[in-house]
């Protein structure tokens, strides 16, 4: 009974925030992805699309896109070096960001999804899991400035290719319920 | 009860264990330096024995290894012939002395390239990457023993082929 009642206030208090705190945006970001403990890679560019979807003043979800070209790895054998190119990385996913209330805004946030790495002779495609912090603010009348950190990983067969991913990003607020 | 109520406890355990092995896994590239070597139907021959266990990221990572990520068999080929050849390069799994001929029961790694009458061609990690025909052998014995014999040879009834700054690479996940 007690968690009837509890879920049921839960339900109320969302359903009030949701009158009055809803938002649809969509924004585009872009930064430098940094690939951790990957010896066959090195860093290179990342840019992305995402329509954040506010349910409460604290709690949005936010479906996205990115596509990252990582950098070529040069390995020095007997000396020759030999150059494997870097892998053009697309994710597509959703995250989810707790954030505070405020002009100003700091929000975890955790996600997942599906990435696709491609390069000559190979083509794989693993799950997505990232985590991060994010810092926004408004410098104008519904755009949102962003800025976040966070952490990536692909992973398959009980291991990960893991980026450390830097982003800027603006969102435009396009219609709020 | 009881059994009920450690369950939580023991599935956050579980996915902390899964999600530990997934953040502490790394890709590492083990590279192999092969001697230059000869392969002509007139007499000489000079398959190579690689061993893994003497490279130190191999030996490192060997009992942590999950799965191998890219492969490599890079170098300059020269066809000294007189006609077109197309090179591919064989394993011989079981190998515990260098390939002496072709060998029966040997299986086909790589290739085939093709190499002009007289010229050399540079094989670099990329193209070699998408070359690979017998990939799941050389897996096999990645995550087996890490010994294997490679030899070169072509589908022709007479080539003279030699590799100078051949090298075998191979990218692994490892995770602890």
């Amino acid at each position: 009974m007690k968690r009837i009642l509890a879920l049921v206030s839960a339900g109320t208090l969302l359903c009030a925030s949701l009158a009055h705190a809803g938002n649809i945006g969509f924004g585009a970001y872009g930064g430098m992805s940094f690939p951790v403990l990957q010896e066959d890679q090195s860093q290179g560019s990342i840019y992305g699309l995402r329509a954040p979807l506010s349910l409460t003043p604290l709690l949005s979800v936010e479906p996205f896109w990115s596509s990252s070209a990582l950098g070529d790895q040069l390995v020095n054998v007997g000396g020759v070096d030999f150059t494997r190119e870097g892998s053009d990385v697309t994710t597509f996913g959703a995250n989810v960001m707790f954030s505070t209330s405020g002009p100003t805004r700091f929000y975890p946030y955790v996600g997942m999804g599906s990435v696709q790495f491609k390069r000559s002779g190979q083509d794989e495609t693993f799950t997505s899991y990232q985590f991060g912090l994010g810092f926004g603010f408004t410098p104008a009348p519904r755009f949102n400035l962003d800025f976040r950190g966070e952490l990536q990983a692909a992973a398959k067969d009980q291991v990960s290719r893991k980026m450390a991913n830097v982003l800027v990003g603006v969102t435009y607020s396009l219609y709020s319920f | 009860m009881k059994t009920f109520s450690k369950s939580p406890a023991l599935l956050a355990l579980a996915a902390l264990a899964a999600a530990g092995c997934i953040l502490t896994s790394g890709q590492f590239v083990a590279h192999y330096a092969l001697p230059d070597s000869a392969f002509n139907t007139s007499g000489t021959f000079q398959g190579e024995i690689v061993d893994l266990n003497t490279i130190r990221e191999y030996n490192d990572h060997k009992q942590d290894l999950k799965r191998v990520d890219d492969l490599a068999l890079v170098g300059d080929i020269r066809n000294n012939g007189a006609a077109a050849v197309q090179v591919e390069a064989w394993i011989v799994p079981a190998a515990t002395t260098p390939p002496i001929g072709v060998v029966p029961g040997a299986v086909k790694l790589w290739g085939p390239i093709s190499v002009p009458a007289g010229s050399t061609v540079s094989v670099g990690w990329d193209e070699s990457s998408t070359l690979f025909v017998g990939k799941q052998v050389l897996i096999d014995e990645i995550k087996g023993d890490g010994v294997f014999g490679v030899y070169l040879s072509a589908p022709s009834p007479t080539y003279d082929i030699n590799t100078t700054n051949a090298a075998f690479i191979a990218v692994f996940s490892a995770a602890k």
